[in-house]
């Protein structure tokens, strides 16, 4: 009888850790969304390209074209990527889905009301991709790239320009009151968490065709315009040497 | 003044549990008034002038002798409190989370415009403190830790980054970018509207528990730095101050978009901030601590 407390608390104990452990799992992979999002992201489906095409067999991205990597990426970035990619601020007589309203973003006026939408992200390739795809095809796409696993091939790059663009991804510009990229996008660019890609590993053009998107209204998709108001304090020459320094920063990426 | 004080921190205990969730699609008073931005996509941040602010040597320009190694090592103490600091840190702060820039940001309380001010007079300790003293107060208040000896080699590295970094600022005198930015209260600040804003504008890098986030590789300290709770600054802290805080947030916060929120916004997150839990006062007793309204609320 003296022993049953205990043996409780030690129930108690094993019992708690043994629920802490599990609730600290991380969550398994949806093994069946993707091969879903294999079989569409290599072979293709009517209307919608092979993704692997452009994005490399393994997501790694085409540096001489300028694609960007998936692989690695967070899944709910990529969704979010392929949502803003579909939707066509100026379409008529479309079902909005109700959405937070974000003031911080440019108004949009329409005849009789203000909309302030998530953002658009406008390319003559991908729009028209993401409109053919369905919410499920998007969910098993981003399940399958964000699992596969990536290694960047550092790119050389001259010394001056690497000082500088590690000037501006550590430190930013504090005199103009900008902050570094690496606060961010994470230390080394690597991304962190749903909001912030990564910059380490992606083709340094795309990176500057990106933040040029920025500045002339192409792409205004950032969460609380984060990104937009970075863009427009970037100089060609910062984007340059910005982009130079994360195409030399190495990385692996592998789905814990 | 006192008593209301102490009258809203006890309808603060008692509505605690009592925080409803908040429907993002409702029409809000407090954020009625849009931020237009120009429709060409210009920018929406008042963008410095070349030359407005003091520009410290760049990091590259360290020099290579004994004092420039100690420059490195003080600018390493300050950039990652947690690992070259860590004996004297009590929770997950570095110095550059609120010294924005590694110090460098004008408006983010910049350690160049700091130096050549000291030795001066301070209402917090009543009396003249050097720049040491002021050092031990961060440490002790901000980073919830102890405070370094004067003479502990962490001090004196500490000192030799911002002697470095304050190179050719005149002594005596007040530069522009000088602590914070000056705010006006035109009205209560009100936590309500405070959460609603902490919801929208910061949740998504503090976390929408404001606990923030670590890094995601093991590396000490934080991605984006907790505003309350047990790994934050203290109730001491020059931060837990409503005032203090709101000036912070409107020169630098969100990251990147300083002075993008009105004046009476930013005091409604300060006070929103001033409500949370966190470390307790370490001039005061357990009893005051857990009695009394944290010091710094709105006046
Ligand atoms: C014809 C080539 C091509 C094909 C096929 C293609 N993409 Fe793309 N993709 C691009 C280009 C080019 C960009 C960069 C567009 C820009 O500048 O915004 C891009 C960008 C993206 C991005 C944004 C990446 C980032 O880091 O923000 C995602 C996500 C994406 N594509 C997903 C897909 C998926 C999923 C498929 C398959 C259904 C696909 N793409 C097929 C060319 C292609
Ligand atoms: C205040 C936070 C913040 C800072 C600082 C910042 N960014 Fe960004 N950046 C973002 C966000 C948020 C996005 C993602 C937008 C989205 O969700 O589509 C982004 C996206 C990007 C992209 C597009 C990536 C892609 O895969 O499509 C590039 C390129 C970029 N940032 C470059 C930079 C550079 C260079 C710097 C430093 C000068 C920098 N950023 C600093 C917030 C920031
Ligand atoms: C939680 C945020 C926080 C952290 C972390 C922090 N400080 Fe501070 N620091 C402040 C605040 C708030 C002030 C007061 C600025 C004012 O009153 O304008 C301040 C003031 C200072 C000043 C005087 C500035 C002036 O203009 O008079 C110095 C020097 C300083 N801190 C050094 C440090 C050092 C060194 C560290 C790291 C050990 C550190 N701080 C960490 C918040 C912080
Ligand atoms: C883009 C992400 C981002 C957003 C949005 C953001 N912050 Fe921050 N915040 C940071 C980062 C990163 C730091 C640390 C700065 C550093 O280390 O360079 C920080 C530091 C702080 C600090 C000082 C450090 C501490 O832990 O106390 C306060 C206070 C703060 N933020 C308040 C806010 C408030 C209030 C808002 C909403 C108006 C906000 N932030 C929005 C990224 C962000």
């Amino acid at each position: 009888m003296k022993k049953l407390p205990k043996i409780l608390l030690i129930i108690t104990l094993i019992g708690g850790s043994l629920v802490y452990w599990i609730q600290n799992q991380p969550p398994p992979i949806d093994e069946a969304a993707r091969q879903a999002g294999e079989q569409l992201a290599t072979k293709g489906r009517d209307n919608i390209p092979a993704c692997t095409t452009c994005h490399g067999s393994k997501g790694e991205g085409n540096f001489a074209a300028n694609f960007p990597r998936l692989a690695g990426l967070h899944p709910d970035y990529i969704i979010k990527q392929l949502q803003d990619y579909a939707r066509d601020p100026l379409q008529t007589g479309v079902k909005l889905e109700p959405i937070a309203r974000d003031y911080s973003k440019t108004p949009r006026i329409y005849s009789d009301l203000t909309v302030y939408t998530p953002g658009t992200r406008k390319d003559p390739i991908m729009n028209n991709i993401a409109k053919a795809l369905t919410p499920t095809d998007r969910k098993n796409l981003a399940t399958y790239f964000s699992t596969l696993p990536f290694q960047a091939t550092p790119q050389p790059v001259d010394f001056q320009t690497l000082e500088r663009g590690a000037d501006l991804a550590l430190r930013g510009k504090p005199e103009y009151g900008l902050p570094s990229c690496d606060s961010c996008h994470g230390p080394d660019g690597k991304g962190f968490g749903p909001y912030f890609p990564p910059l380490a590993g992606q083709p340094p053009q795309y990176l500057i065709d990106q933040i040029n998107k920025w500045q002339t209204g192409k792409r205004d998709n950032d969460s609380l315009a984060l990104m937009q108001n970075i863009a427009n304090q970037l100089t060609d020459g910062d984007k340059m040497n910005a982009a130079a320094y994360f195409s030399n920063r190495s990385l692996i990426v592998n789905w814990k | 003044m006192k008593l209301q004080l102490i009258l809203l921190w006890l309808i603060l205990i008692s509505s605690i549990g009592l925080a409803q969730e908040l429907d993002p699609l409702e029409v809000r008073p407090s954020l009625a008034t849009p931020r237009l931005s120009i429709p060409t996509n210009l920018t929406t941040v008042p963008v410095v002038n070349p030359g407005e602010y003091f520009v410290p040597p760049y990091v590259e320009d360290i020099p290579d002798d004994n004092f420039g190694e100690l420059v490195k090592i003080g600018r390493n103490i300050f950039v990652n409190t947690q690992k070259y600091g860590k004996r004297y840190v009590g929770n997950g702060l570095n110095c550059t989370n609120c010294h924005l820039s590694e110090g460098r940001k004008a408006n983010a309380a910049p350690l160049w415009a700091a130096y050549g001010l000291y030795p001066m007079y301070r209402h917090k300790n009543k009396e003249v403190v050097t720049f040491e003293e002021r050092i031990q107060d961060c440490f002790k208040y901000s980073l919830d830790g102890i405070a370094p000896m004067v003479d502990s080699p962490e001090m004196e590295a500490l000192v030799a980054y911002a002697h470095w970094l304050s190179k050719g600022v005149p002594v005596g005198i007040a530069l522009p970018g000088r602590g914070f930015t000056p705010i006006k209260k035109t009205r209560t600040p009100s936590t309500e509207n405070g959460e609603i804003l902490y919801k929208t504008q910061c949740a998504i890098c503090h976390g929408k528990d404001g606990l923030g986030y670590k890094y995601e590789d093991d590396r000490p300290g934080y991605m984006f730095p907790p505003l309350w709770g047990p790994d934050s600054f203290n109730r001491a802290a020059g931060m837990n101050k409503v005032k203090t805080a709101a000036q912070f947030i409107k020169a630098n916060m969100p990251l990147g978009k300083g002075f993008t929120l009105t004046d009476d916004e930013a005091l409604d997150i300060g006070l929103y901030m001033w409500i949370q839990s966190r470390p307790y006062d370490p001039r005061r007793s357990i009893i005051t601590n857990i009695f009394m309204p944290p010091p710094g609320g709105c006046e």
